[in-house]
C-alpha cells in the first residue's frame, strides 16, 4: 500500500469518527444539555446575577445619644452617599441590635452622649461604627462611608478653626498633599465586571469536560463488554484516529463555544470588552485545544458517566479560586499554585481577564499562551497514549467477546 | 416496630452498597475533606497579604523615598519594582506582575514645603476585587498620613501633646466594631459558605445518583420488596445512611474550624447542630426530589448539578442577593443552600435568636418534605421504568 492511499484511508477515519461523534453528542441529551444548553444558557444566568454591578444604599440604623447640630450633620451626611441609607433611629444599642438580629439594617452608628461637646472642648470625637461582617461588600460600605463622612466633617472644623483668607487656603490646609486615586480596568469596582470573565472561560473548560466525559461514558455503556472503543468497527482500528476525530468533534463544538462566550455575551450585557480580535483568536485557540485534550484525558479515566459529572461539578469552585480572581494570584500558596497548573482554566482564565477587561496584546500575556500550548500538547500526548492503552485493552477483549 | 426493622434492613443494604461502590467515599468523605483542606490553607492569612505593587518616583527626594517606605511598610502592600515612567508601569499591570502604582511626579517635596498642594497619584487594578481594594486601603492610608505628616510637625513644634495633635488634626474620627469577624478576614467568610455549599452539592447529587443507580441496576424491585412495597420506609431507610454520614462529615470540618483553627462564632453549639440537621435534610429532599421530576439518572444528576452550582452564586454571600434584580431575589428562595447561609450568618456567626430567620427555617423544612408529592413516581419508576443509556 502506498503511502498515499494510507494517508487517505487514515483521514477517511478520522472524518468517519467525527461524524459518528457528532451524531452521538445530538442524539444523547445529556451530552447536548452540557455541550450546548450550558455554554449558550449558563453564562446568561451568572451575567443576570452580577449584572447590577455594585451595592448601593446599605441600610443602617443611627443610635444618636448627641441629639446635636454635629451629629445631625455626620447623620445627614452619610445619608446623603451613595452606599449608606440610614433606614431607622434607635433610642439603645439593644434596639438597634434587634433590627441587625431581623436582616433589616447591616450596621449600627453610634454617636455618643458627649460627642459634640468633646469636639468644641478639643478632644477627639468618636462615632462607633458595628458592623455585621456576614457581608463583606455590605461591611465595606457601612464602614467606608462612615471613614470618608468623618473625615470630611474634621477637614470642615479644621478650616473654621484654620482662619484663612481665600479657598485655595482652606482646601491645602484640609489636603496639603493632594492624593487621587485612580480605580483601573473596572473603574465602578463592578462585581460582574470582575468575576464574570473568570466564570465565562471557566464555563467553557468545564462543559467541554463534562460533556466529552459524557460521551466516553455513553459508548462505554453501549459497547460490548463496556469498552470505550469499539472493536468491532473496522474505522476504529487506530488510537491516533481516534483522538483525531474525537478532537475534531469537539474542537468544533468548543470554538463556537469560545466565541460566544468571549465576544456575544459580554457585549449583550455590556462588561468591559478590550480586546481586538486577533488577541482573542490567539488566546482562545491554545485554550481551546487544551481544554478538549484535557477532555479527552479524563474522559478515558472514568468508568461511568455519572462519575465524571461528580468530579468535575465539584472542582468548579476551587477552580475559580485558583484563577485568582477572587483571591489574589500572590497570596495562592505555593503548593495550591503547583496544583492549578495542571488545569488549562488556570492560565485562560488569567488570559483572558488581561486581554478583555485590560487590553493588553498577545505579547503581554505571551507567558499564558506558551503555558496553554504547552498544556495543549502534553494533554494531547495523554490522550493518545490512554486511548493507545483502551484500544488495545478493547482488541485483548474481542475474542473472548465473540 | 415492623417498619423500623424494616428501615434498619434497608439501612444495612444500603451501607453495603456504598461500601462496594468507591464513588460515595470520595464524594462523601474524601472530597469534603480535602475542600475543607483547601479552603483553609488557601485564605489561611485571612487577608491579602503583601500584594505586589511598583512606584513611579520622578521626585526621588527624601519625602518621595518617606513614602514608599511607608507604602512598602502597610500589611498588604510589598513595593517590588520601580518603574521610570507611567507606562512602563501600566505594562507592567497589564502583564499581571503589579496590581497597582503609585506615581510621584517631579517637584512634590518642593511644592509641600513652600504650601502649594502637590498631587500624587495611585492606580490599582479592580479586576481582581479583594487585591484592588487592599491596595487602595493602603494607599489611602499613606496619602492621609503624607498630609497628617505637615500638620504634625507644625503643631509638635508649637508644643503640642501627642493627644492634641491627634484631635486638631482629626477633630472626629470613627471606632469600628467588626462582630464577630474582627480581622476582616477572607477565611472566615468564605470557608464557611463554600463548603457547606459543596457538601449540599454532593447531597443533592448523591441522592439523585442512589436511585438512578437502583434503577441501572435493576435493583429497585428488591429495593421496594424489603419495605413491602412502602415506599416511605423504603426512603427512610435508604437515606438513614446518607444523612448519618453527611452528619459525621458535617461535625468533622465544624469541629476542624471552630476548635482547632478558632473561626469566631457567636452561637452556641445547638444552634450548629440545628443547622446541620436542617441542612442534610433539606439538601437529601431536593435531591431525591429532582430525581421524582425526571426519573432518569442522567437528568436529576444534570439538574441537580446546574441547580446547586447556582446556587454558590444564588445563595448571596458574595454579591448580596438585595442587590440583585426583583425576579432573581425572587428566585433565591428555591435555592437550599441561600436559607442555609441565611440561618448560619443569623444564628451560628452572629448568635442571633432563630426566630428572627424563622422563614428560612421553614423554607428548608419545606425542601426536606419536598419529596413527598413525588414518592409515587420514584416507585412507578422503580417497579415499570426500564433503563437507557
Amino acid at each position: 500500500m502506498s503511502i498515499f492511499h494510507k494517508l487517505k484511508e487514515h483521514f477517511s477515519d478520522v472524518l468517519y469518527i467525527f461524524r459518528q461523534e457528532l451524531m452521538q453528542v445530538i442524539k444523547d441529551e445529556g451530552v447536548l444539555m452540557f455541550l450546548v444548553v450550558v455554554p449558550l444558557g449558563y453564562p446568561l444566568l451568572y451575567s443576570w446575577i452580577y449584572n447590577n454591578e455594585t451595592l448601593h444604599e446599605t441600610p443602617v440604623v443611627v443610635v444618636d445619644q448627641s441629639h446635636s447640630a454635629l451629629s445631625r450633620q455626620f447623620i445627614n451626611d452619610c445619608n446623603a452617599s451613595p452606599d449608606v441609607d440610614i433606614k431607622y433611629y434607635a433610642e439603645d444599642l439593644d434596639e438597634a441590635r434587634s433590627l441587625v438580629s431581623r436582616q433589616l439594617v447591616r450596621g449600627i452608628y453610634l454617636i455618643p452622649t458627649d460627642f459634640s461637646e468633646r469636639v468644641s472642648r478639643g478632644e477627639q470625637g468618636v462615632v462607633s461604627v458595628y458592623c455585621d461582617m456576614s457581608l463583606m461588600m455590605a461591611y465595606k460600605a457601612v464602614y467606608q462611608t462612615a471613614m470618608v463622612e468623618a473625615g470630611r466633617l474634621s477637614a470642615g472644623i479644621n478650616i473654621k478653626k484654620a482662619g484663612n483668607y481665600t479657598k485655595r487656603e482652606d482646601a491645602i490646609s484640609a489636603q496639603p498633599l493632594a492624593v487621587d486615586d485612580v480605580a483601573m480596568f473596572n473603574p465602578s469596582g463592578g462585581y460582574g465586571s470582575c468575576v464574570l470573565p473568570a466564570v465565562l472561560m471557566l464555563i467553557l473548560q468545564q462543559a467541554l469536560a463534562l460533556g466529552i466525559g459524557m460521551a466516553a461514558g455513553t459508548a462505554r455503556e453501549r459497547h460490548r463488554n463496556g469498552q470505550l472503543i469499539p472493536a468491532d468497527d473496522p474505522h476504529y482500528r487506530g488510537a491516533y484516529r481516534i483522538v483525531w476525530g474525537k478532537a475534531l468533534c469537539y474542537g468544533m463544538i468548543g470554538a463556537v463555544a469560545a466565541a460566544y462566550l468571549s465576544m456575544a455575551v459580554p457585549a449583550m450585557w455590556s462588561f468591559p470588552q478590550m480586546a481586538t480580535g486577533w488577541t482573542l483568536f490567539w488566546m482562545l485557540l491554545p485554550y481551546t485545544l487544551a481544554s478538549v485534550f484535557f477532555g479527552l484525558t479524563v474522559s478515558c479515566l472514568i468508568r461511568y458517566r455519572e462519575n465524571v459529572m461528580l468530579l468535575m461539578v465539584f472542582v468548579s469552585v476551587p477552580l475559580l479560586f485558583l484563577t485568582g480572581v477572587s483571591w489574589p494570584e500572590s497570596s495562592i500558596p505555593g503548593a495550591w499554585q503547583g496544583v492549578s497548573w495542571l488545569f488549562p482554566s488556570t492560565f485562560g482564565v488569567r488570559a483572558f481577564i488581561r486581554v478583555n477587561s485590560m487590553g493588553a496584546s498577545v505579547s503581554q500575556i505571551l507567558p499564558e499562551i506558551r503555558f496553554l500550548w504547552i498544556q495543549a500538547a502534553v494533554y494531547l500526548g495523554m490522550a493518545c497514549l490512554v486511548y493507545r492503552h483502551q484500544f488495545f485493552v478493547s482488541k485483548a477483549a474481542k475474542p473472548s467477546a465473540d | 416496630m415492623r417498619y423500623l426493622t424494616q428501615i434498619l434492613d434497608i439501612a444495612l443494604r444500603e451501607l453495603g452498597i456504598l461500601w462496594k461502590n468507591r464513588i460515595y467515599g470520595f464524594c462523601m468523605i474524601v472530597f469534603p475533606l480535602v475542600l475543607v483542606l483547601f479552603f483553609t490553607t488557601m485564605l489561611d492569612d485571612g487577608v491579602a497579604l503583601d500584594l505586589p505593587v511598583g512606584v513611579v518616583d520622578q521626585d526621588n527626594s527624601a519625602t518621595s523615598r518617606g513614602l514608599i517606605r511607608n507604602l512598602d511598610a502597610m500589611q498588604s502592600s510589598r513595593v517590588v519594582y520601580r518603574f521610570a515612567n507611567i507606562t512602563e508601569a501600566r505594562n507592567a499591570m497589564q502583564e499581571g506582575k503589579v496590581y497597582a502604582y503609585l506615581y510621584i511626579p517631579e517637584g512634590t517635596a518642593s511644592k509641600l514645603m513652600a504650601g502649594r498642594q502637590p498631587k500624587i497619584s495611585y492606580y490599582y487594578t479592580m479586576t481582581c476585587m479583594t487585591a484592588g481594594s487592599m491596595a487602595m486601603k493602603d494607599m489611602k492610608t499613606i496619602g492621609s498620613l503624607g498630609s497628617a505628616a505637615v500638620g504634625q510637625a507644625t503643631l509638635s513644634a508649637k508644643g503640642a501633646t501627642p493627644a492634641q495633635i491627634k484631635a486638631a488634626l482629626q477633630p472626629v474620627t470613627i471606632d469600628a466594631h467588626m462582630i464577630a469577624n474582627p480581622q476582616g478576614s477572607y477565611n472566615y467568610s468564605l470557608t464557611t459558605v463554600f463548603v457547606p455549599g459543596i457538601l449540599m452539592l454532593f447531597m443533592a447529587l448523591l441522592s439523585a445518583y442512589a436511585l438512578g443507580m437502583e434503577m441501572k441496576f435493576d435493583t429497585g424491585k428488591e429495593w421496594l420488596a424489603r419495605a413491602d412495597g412502602n415506599i416511605v420506609v423504603a426512603i427512610l431507610g435508604k437515606y438513614l445512611v446518607h444523612a448519618l454520614i453527611f452528619l459525621l462529615v458535617l461535625f468533622l470540618y465544624q469541629w476542624y474550624i471552630f476548635d482547632v483553627l478558632h473561626f469566631p462564632r457567636l452561637g452556641g453549639v445547638w444552634s450548629i447542630v440545628r443547622l446541620n440537621l436542617l441542612q442534610v435534610a433539606g439538601g437529601l429532599g431536593f435531591g431525591i426530589f429532582a430525581f421524582g421530576l425526571m426519573p432518569s439518572l442522567r437528568m436529576s444528576m444534570s439538574i441537580s448539578s446546574l441547580w446547586s452550582v447556582l446556587s454558590i452564586s444564588m445563595c448571596g454571600s458574595a454579591f448580596p442577593v438585595a442587590g440583585m434584580d426583583a425576579p432573581l431575589q425572587a428566585m433565591s428562595w428555591l435555592f437550599p443552600l441561600r436559607h442555609y447561609w441565611m440561618i448560619y450568618q443569623a444564628t451560628v456567626l452572629n448568635g442571633f435568636p432563630v426566630i428572627d430567620v424563622w422563614f428560612h427555617l421553614v423554607a428548608l423544612v419545606a425542601f426536606t418534605l419536598l419529596p413527598w408529592f413525588v414518592l409515587r413516581k420514584v416507585k412507578n419508576a422503580m417497579l415499570n421504568y426500564v433503563y437507557i443509556p
